[in-house]
Parts: structure tokens; C-alpha cells; sequence
């Protein structure tokens, strides 16, 4: 199998080091059902991130509902420019590329996806997200949990990857560590060129306790030595791999091109995370937002088109969030205030295309905003469950009916 | 001067696990003095020292160092601001020169006007488009590049001023207050059309209250032209209230989650409109037409606010003392301080009316700051990293390239990654950021070699002395047996590290790659 080719013949003998005692202070955890993940190291999860809260009501249009037009009566997009999926709601303009994909059943809409009380700032609701969590604060996120729980070698430094520049809590786990990787252009230890210096990095960050005691150190020290091995190994194990698409010159470009070489080499990664934004248009919104849409769609059509190049297509389903929608009202200054509902895309990995879920209703507000139709943890649960065949009871806590979009 | 003694003869107080306060956190500290502890202070309170600094203030009294900090020593000698050539409000720009193609922007990669430093692609990410100064360009598109070039150059300069002045301050307390009212009110320059002089101002306007009164402080920020663009406030109007700044004041500067309701940021925000500033001038204005003058119920009181009448209910909240305190003892002290110790804090701030001299007074002598739960216990942010280090291995000013080694540790001056500034603590450290950090210490070693620092004229007798030096300087001791026998080692030569014994040929070279891996010691990391 192509994971233990990789653990065998990259990292042979070698551990990361466990983060018992590290911030977190729990004990690893001890699930007590460690099966895998479905497809073995064939299935993988790309999460996108479109920060700062995405406006859905311009995103998926409601053309076909007079109160949109209404409320927005200098951001509203005009009926003959949506790229129509119904009489009632229609892609951007922006999200061409999308919409080709969509019209070959390759991109499936969840509609008003939200969660009960939510939350308008920023920061809890995106923490939310990322922890699925609502009720309560807790140090993991949905997919470091999904990590932890399967039955991952703690010795492939590449499980997940997260393509920015902070670890994001959504990877959060307490066995897997993730790194964060920008662009592979400089990552490594320039002190690695000397070896006596790199043999003695190597000894001083495994070395033992120091005179003092810090919440820190053991946290530090793993890093470091995680940081130093992953360096030296990524770029060579994905060297082989060449892109068979044009990505587009941007950040998120830059960021699906090097998922999808990952993808390519084989590493046995199963989730990996990038992110695009932002989104937080409270003034003049629709010059941001369709450049940002733009980006997004001819960037997923890149990676999917590299993907399928590859044979890789059908492996990768990609998911993507925002922490919350916008005011269904657009505000004096031509954008729109924190919201709540919002639609979210998943793509590629055999997803049965069209629309799920119900639009919000635009006539019963909650306080201006739209209410949520499908709770966001339900999408989880269908990831969880449909994607990976693993029980969503050990990640998020209730239960969420898991939606038919995926075989 | 020697350093070839290990500087940790004497421990701080002993270790407390969390939650098990002293019975006076805030009573004076009473210990042990000694350049341990001084190095403590010098890193909490500012931006560490030199090794002579350090040895310095560790061998006067706990008292003078904490009164030579607070003191302030009269920092006009700095330049005020940099050099501004930007097309802010009030100052014009530089005129076109004539006929010249627009060039595509060098230093494009390091401070893209357009997105925030957590957003920005890494430095050799972003590509100039390669046929830009071929094609011909349209005299509209370039003049926008040429004010776009103009606005980087602008913020780098404006970033690599403050570096120089956090480096040079004789008053780094009041560096480091900045540093921190700079995360508290986080805002980016280079968005929202947030340029060189608004944020100049802004932090001006940080620096003058540093000691002072924090209330009087969130006044003038809810009246600062860079944060009335930052949150919008600017177009805060009565027929279409914008919230933004409205729950921002009070979920991320005052009062935090918990304390308010969703009909609170409303109400706020109808209080708020009408605060806006002039144009081109720029200084703030009060627009009665825009302002709303209806009744408002604000946390549970009703009349007819405007925003400062908000901002006084505010602070009039216990909550408002409390939320001060933790973000204070976060930042200075430790991470998850314990409730009974945000709880004297707060009471302290409270007794002091939010006048903030006598509380970090208070805080740099007490018990609970010089504790060993206190001892690195905090991660080192990339700011204090780097100058710290500059100013340890005396190198100055800030080197060419900082910006981007900045950027690539996760925090650049101007540019937090949002309005909650920089998340912090074990947030900072992640596989590129360390990466980022180690290759940062390699290369500022070459230059330590090179420069008046302690490096230069570190002699020793044997290759354990040189270890004990270089720990003792660099870490205050604060190695294990295991890593000092390992960097004895590399010193001479044994082990894994086999090549050689020391000697006069390789000495320079064994120092700077033994400097370099003291640095690398998971215990540099922490303050």
C-alpha cells in the first residue's frame, strides 16, 4: 500500500513525538474503535474556508424571490445575469466555472445552512464552525477529532495539511499534528545544509526536560523536531508530480495547486485545508465579493481538472464554509452587515449534483437575518459517514441525519 | 564583562501548579534579585536586553528596574514618524514623472495593499503580471499602479520605522504598551483605504496613552480617522446603522462575549452613527444629520446616547475592569489566568479609574509576575523574537529582509491579521512558522559575527566554558545537562556531530553555528 511504502521508506524508525502534556493537558485520546478510513488512503477531504462571512444571497441568487430585490436595491444582481439553475435561484455571474461544473453534476448546493442562536461575531461563530461546537468552547476541531479517531500512523508526518499561515482550529486534534505549510519555496531549515549542525538541531530538540517548567515546552519541542523531519521529506516526496492544469495567479491558486501535488504523491493525507477571503464586505460589496467568487470558482475548475488529469478527481471531495451569511438588508454603504444562513458547495468525489436543502425564506426574518433550514454539523455528519465511513457519534456531539448527497 | 557562569543560581519562587494562587498575587515581591529575573522583566516589559542591559538591571534592585522602566526616559530623539510619501488626507502626491512605464512593484510580495498580513501569500508567491510592462497601459491603470507602488512604500517604511524605534527606545515599556494597545484595537493598514498617515496617527495616538487613561483612550480610538474607515463607522448613518464598530468595541475591546446582547450592538450602533470624519482634512467630525437622536436602551439603561455616552456605560461595567485584566495578564504574565487573579486585577484597574501607571506598577513588582508559573510561560510573539534578539546580539537598525521574515513567523507591525489582532501564545508556533524562526537566527549569527555584540569577543577556555557562556547569555541558564552536553558536543567536535576538534581555525565558525543552536533550544521560544 502506497502509505506504508511512504512510512516504510521515508520515515522508518522515527516518531513524532506525542503531545501528552502539551496545552491541551489531556491524556491521548483513547477511542475506543479504531477501523480506518473509508477508501484506505484513497479518499481525501479539502476543506475552503471563505473567511470573513460570505454573502450567500449573491452567491446562490434567489432571482426568482421579489423580496431579494427589495432588499437589495443597489447589490442585487439583475435577473438576466444569473446563471439560472431554477426559476428561483441561480449562480453569480462570477461563479461561471462553477456552474459548468455544475451543470455536469459535479457540484452539489446545500442550502441555509446554519445553527440554532447563532452567533455574529466573527471569531465565535468561525470558532464554531471549526469546532462544531455551539453549546460549548472545546480545544479540537471536527477534523482533528475525524483524525484522531481513525486509525492514522502517528508516524506520517502528513495526515493533514493545513496551506496557511496558522494552524487552523478545525485541524486540531489531540494524537494527529498537523503542519502548516505556505508554498514548499523555502521550507526547511537553511542549517540543514551543514550536517553537524543538522545532527545537532536534531539532538537538541529532542533532548530532555530544562530547569524550569513552561506549558509550552514539550509543545515547542515537537514542533521543532516536526517541522525539521517534514521539511526535509515533503519536497522530496512530491517532487515527482507535475500539474496538468493552468492554475490561476492567486492565493488560492497557489494554495489547490500545491493540495492537488500533495493529492498526486500519495502521502496518505486525508484532509488538508486552505482558505480565501475576505469576504467581510460591509462597504461596497460587490466589486470584492465577484472578484472573490471569481477566484474561487476558476480555481476549484483548475484543481479539478488538474485532479481528473491525474485519475484523482473522484477521491477528493471538496467542502466549502464561511462562518456565517450576510444581512439579508443591505446596509447605507452599499455592503452588508454579519447574517446568519448561507449556502454552502461541495465538489467533486462522486457528489450527486444539484441543491439540497431549502432556500430561507425571505419574508419570515429572524431580526433581518435569514434563518437556517439544514444545521451545518448535518453536512459534517455526511462527510463523516458518507465520505469517510466513519460513525459522526465520535466527532460531533448529537446526532445529525446525514444528507443524500454523496453515493 | 564575563558571562561564563550560568545565570540560574537562583530559582524564582518555587513552582505552583495553576490555580493554586499566592495569598497576594499583587503584593510585592520580596525574593531573590538577580539578571534571571531582570531578563524576565526586560522581556515582559520590553523587548529583552543586551547582555550588559541584562546584568545590569539583575544586579541593582527589583524596584529600580521596574521605576526605570515606568519612568519613560524621554524618547524625542527618535524620528516622530516616517517619512510620508503616501496620498493620505493632507498630503499630496508626488507628481507623475513623465512618460515613465509603470514597473511592476518589486516589493509587491511583502505588503500587498489589498489583503492583511495572515492573508497574504507567502513572499515569492505573488508574480507581477509578466506582460505589464510590455503592453501599453492605460494612463488611469497607471496611475493606480503607480499609487499602489507609492502605498507599499509607504507601509514598509512605516513598518521599518516602528521596528528602529522598538529597537533604539530608551522607554521600551512604552514601545511595548503600543505593541500590545496595537493588538487590543487591532487595525490594517493597507485596507479600507486605511494609509500611510491614518495609521501613523493611530498609533501616535497608542503611544500617548500607553500609561495613561484607557478610557480616555477608547474615546479618541471611536474618534481615530483609521479605525472609523477600519470598522466603518465613517459611513455609520441614521437611515442605515453599520454595526461593525459597534460590536467590535464591545466583543474585542471592552467587554467580551457574554456581556451584551445582539439589541445592544443595535442600539450601539445607532449611537455611533453620525461619527465620521472630514474630508480632505481628516480630523473628526460629528455629522448631527447623519446622527440618530431617538431613545436607545443600552445595557439596560435608556436615553438619548450618542457613542460616547455608550463608551462611559461601558466602563462603568464590571465586566469592562475584568475583560482589561485578563487581556493584560494574558499578554504580560500568563495564558488562562486564574479568576481570582483577573478578579484583583480588575479591582486594581477599578481603584485606579482605568488609569493605567499605577496598575502595571503594580503588576512588573508582584508576586504573581515573578513567580515560576509565570516563568517562560508565555510564547515569544515574532516582534519580540526578532528585536529581542537584535538587541541581545547588538545589531542595529533593523536589518533589510525583516518585513518578510516577519510575515513569514505570522505577525508584521500594521498588519493584524484582523481585528482581534494576533491570536498569540501557542498560536505563534506552527512547523512553518518555527522554520521561519530557526532560518531568522542562522542567518542574524552571520551577521552577529560580523557586528560589536557579545559574539565578537566571547572567548573561553574550553568548549564547555563556551557552552556555559552561550546558554548563560543567550538563555540565562535556562538549558537542561542533556542540551548543554549536546551543544559541548558540536562545540568540540564528538558524537554525532563529529568534525573535528575545537580549535584557532574553526573557532568563528563553531561559535556562530553554536550561537545559532542555542537559539534553536525550545526554551528561546518562550519569555
Amino acid at each position: 500500500m502506497q502509505r506504508n511504502r511512504f512510512i516504510l521508506g521515508g520515515l522508518a524508525g522515527l516518531t513524532v513525538a506525542a503531545r501528552a502534556g502539551d496545552l491541551f493537558g489531556a491524556a491521548l485520546a483513547q477511542p475506543a474503535l479504531r477501523t480506518g478510513l473509508a477508501g484506505s488512503d484513497e479518499r481525501v477531504l479539502v476543506v475552503v474556508n471563505l473567511q470573513g462571512g460570505n454573502d450567500g444571497l449573491n452567491t446562490i441568487v434567489p432571482h426568482g424571490l421579489p423580496a431579494y430585490y427589495k432588499y437589495r436595491p443597489t447589490l442585487a444582481i439583475a435577473p438576466n445575469d444569473v446563471l439560472r439553475i431554477d426559476d428561483t435561484i441561480g449562480f453569480n455571474p462570477q461563479l461561471a466555472s462553477l456552474k459548468a461544473m455544475y451543470d455536469k453534476g459535479q457540484v452539489a448546493v446545500v442550502q441555509g445552512v446554519g445553527y440554532p442562536e447563532p452567533d455574529h461575531s466573527h471569531f465565535r461563530s468561525t470558532e464554531i464552525w471549526q469546532t462544531a461546537e455551539p453549546q460549548r468552547y472545546v480545544g479540537t476541531g471536527w477534523v482533528g477529532r475525524l483524525l484522531d479517531e481513525a486509525d492514522l500512523p502517528e508516524t506520517n508526518l502528513f495526515n493533514a495539511v493545513a496551506l496557511s499561515p496558522v494552524l487552523p482550529e478545525l485541524m486540531i486534534g489531540r494524537r494527529i499534528d498537523v503542519p502548516s505549510i505556505g508554498t514548499l519555496h523555502g521550507y526547511g531549515l537553511a542549517s540543514d545544509g551543514n550536517a553537524s549542525e543538522r545532527a545537532a538541531f536534531t539532538s537538541l530538540v529532542q533532548s530532555d526536560r530544562v530547569p524550569f517548567a513552561s506549558p509550552y515546552l514539550s509543545t515547542v519541542a515537537s514542533i521543532e523536531d516536526h517541522a525539521q523531519r517534514g521539511s526535509q521529506e515533503l519536497p522530496k516526496l512530491v517532487a515527482g508530480y507535475t500539474a496538468s492544469a493552468t492554475y490561476p495567479a492567486t492565493p488560492l491558486g497557489r494554495s489547490l495547486a500545491l493540495a492537488a501535488q500533495i493529492i498526486g504523491s500519495r502521502l496518505g493525507t486525508r484532509a488538508i485545508y486552505v482558505q480565501h477571503g475576505s469576504f467581510d464586505t460591509h462597504a461596497a460589496q460587490r466589486p470584492t465579493q465577484d472578484r472573490l467568487l471569481h477566484e474561487l470558482a476558476d480555481a476549484l475548475k483548475a484543481f479539478y481538472d488538474d485532479l481528473a488529469a491525474h485519475g484523482n478527481d473522484n477521491r477528493v471531495l471538496t467542502m466549502t464554509f464561511s462562518e456565517f451569511g450576510r444581512r439579508v438588508a443591505e446596509n447605507g454603504s452599499r455592503g452588508t452587515d454579519h447574517g446568519e444562513a448561507a449556502p454552502m458547495f461541495l465538489v467533486g468525489g462522486g457528489v450527486k449534483g444539484g441543491v439540497y436543502g431549502e432556500h430561507p425564506s425571505l419574508d419570515r426574518l429572524d431580526a433581518g437575518d435569514a434563518t437556517f433550514t439544514v444545521d451545518f454539523r448535518s453536512v459534517y455528519a455526511t462527510v463523516i459517514e458518507r465520505w469517510f465511513a466513519r460513525p459522526a457519534a465520535g466527532v460531533l456531539a448529537g446526532t445529525f441525519a446525514a444528507l443524500p448527497l454523496l453515493g | 564583562m564575563r558571562y561564563d557562569a550560568p545565570m540560574n543560581t537562583s530559582a524564582p519562587v518555587s513552582f505552583r501548579p495553576p490555580g493554586s494562587l499566592p495569598a497576594t498575587p499583587l503584593g510585592a515581591y520580596g525574593g531573590p534579585w538577580n539578571p534571571r529575573l531582570a531578563a524576565h522583566l526586560l522581556r515582559r516589559a520590553g523587548f529583552g536586553g543586551s547582555p550588559e542591559e541584562i546584568v545590569r538591571a539583575g544586579s541593582g534592585s527589583m524596584h529600580a528596574a521596574v521605576d526605570a522602566l515606568l519612568g519613560f526616559p524621554a524618547s524625542d530623539a527618535l524620528p516622530p514618524q516616517p517619512p510620508l510619501i503616501d496620498d493620505v488626507e493632507g498630503v499630496p502626491l508626488p507628481p507623475a514623472p513623465p512618460a515613465a512605464p509603470a514597473q511592476p512593484p518589486a516589493v509587491a510580495v511583502m505588503l500587498p495593499g489589498g489583503s492583511s498580513a495572515a492573508m497574504l501569500p507567502a513572499a515569492n508567491a505573488v508574480a507581477p503580471p509578466a506582460a505589464a510592462s510590455m503592453m501599453p497601459v492605460a494612463p488611469d491603470v497607471a496611475e493606480r499602479m503607480r499609487r499602489n507602488m507609492l502605498r507599499r512604500d509607504q507601509n514598509r517604511a512605516n513598518v521599518t520605522w516602528w521596528l528602529d524605534r522598538m529597537l533604539a527606545t530608551p522607554a521600551p515599556l512604552q514601545e511595548k504598551l503600543t505593541l500590545y494597545l496595537h493588538g487590543h484595537f487591532a487595525t490594517a493598514a493597507g485596507e479600507k483605504d486605511i494609509y500611510g498617515l491614518d495609521i501613523i496617527e493611530q498609533n501616535q495616538l497608542l503611544r500617548r496613552y500607553a500609561l495613561g487613561n484607557w478610557r480616555e483612550l477608547t474615546h479618541a480610538i471611536a474618534r481615530d480617522r483609521a479605525m472609523l474607515k477600519w470598522l466603518d463607522n465613517a459611513r455609520n448613518r441614521k437611515a442605515h446603522p453599520n454595526e461593525n464598530f459597534a460590536r467590535e468595541l464591545m466583543e474585542l475591546f471592552t467587554l467580551g462575549i457574554g456581556n451584551y446582547t445582539e439589541s445592544d450592538v443595535r442600539e450601539s450602533a445607532r449611537a455611533f452613527t453620525g461619527y465620521t470624519f472630514a474630508r480632505p482634512a481628516g480630523e473628526f467630525v460629528f455629522n448631527g444629520a447623519q446622527h440618530d437622536d431617538g431613545l436607545k436602551t443600552f445595557l439596560g439603561q435608556t436615553g438619548n446616547f450618542d457613542g460616547d455616552a455608550v463608551i462611559d456605560i461601558i466602563f462603568a461595567q464590571p465586566a469592562a475592569s475584568q475583560f482589561f485584566a485578563r487581556r493584560i495578564l494574558e499578554f504580560f504574565v500568563y495564558a488562562e489566568p486564574e479568576p481570582e487573579l483577573v478578579a484583583a486585577l480588575a479591582a486594581q484597574i477599578r481603584r485606579n479609574d482605568f488609569n493605567m501607571a499605577p496598575v502595571f506598577s503594580t503588576l512588573f513588582r508582584s508576586n504573581v509576575f515573578y513567580s515560576e508559573r509565570a516563568y517562560r510561560a508565555l510564547v515569544k510573539s515574532p516582534v519580540e523574537f526578532v528585536i529581542g534578539s537584535y538587541k541581545l546580539f547588538g545589531i542595529a537598525p533593523v536589518q533589510p529582509g525583516t518585513i518578510a521574515v516577519l510575515e513569514r513567523m505570522g505577525q508584521v507591525p500594521f498588519h493584524p491579521p484582523s481585528v482581534k489582532g494576533w491570536d498569540g501564545g501557542v498560536q505563534w508556533l506552527n512547523t512553518q512558522t518555527i522554520l521561519a524562526r530557526e532560518n531568522f537566527a542562522s542567518g542574524l549569527m552571520s551577521a552577529a559575527m560580523q557586528g560589536n555584540g557579545f559574539l565578537t569577543s566571547a572567548q573561553a577556555s574550553s568548549a564547555a566554558a563556551l557552552a556555559d557562556l552561550l546558554t548563560g547569555t543567550i538563555l540565562q541558564g535556562d538549558a537542561s545537562a542533556t542540551s548543554l552536553a549536546n551543544l559541548q558536543a558540536y562545540l568540540s567536535g564528538r558524537g554525532t556531530s563529529a568534525n573535528g576538534a575545537l580549535s584557532g581555525e574553526n573557532y568563528q565558525e563553531r561559535i556562530r553555528g553554536a550561537a545559532y543552536l542555542t537559539m534553536a533550544m525550545p526554551a528561546y521560544q518562550l519569555s
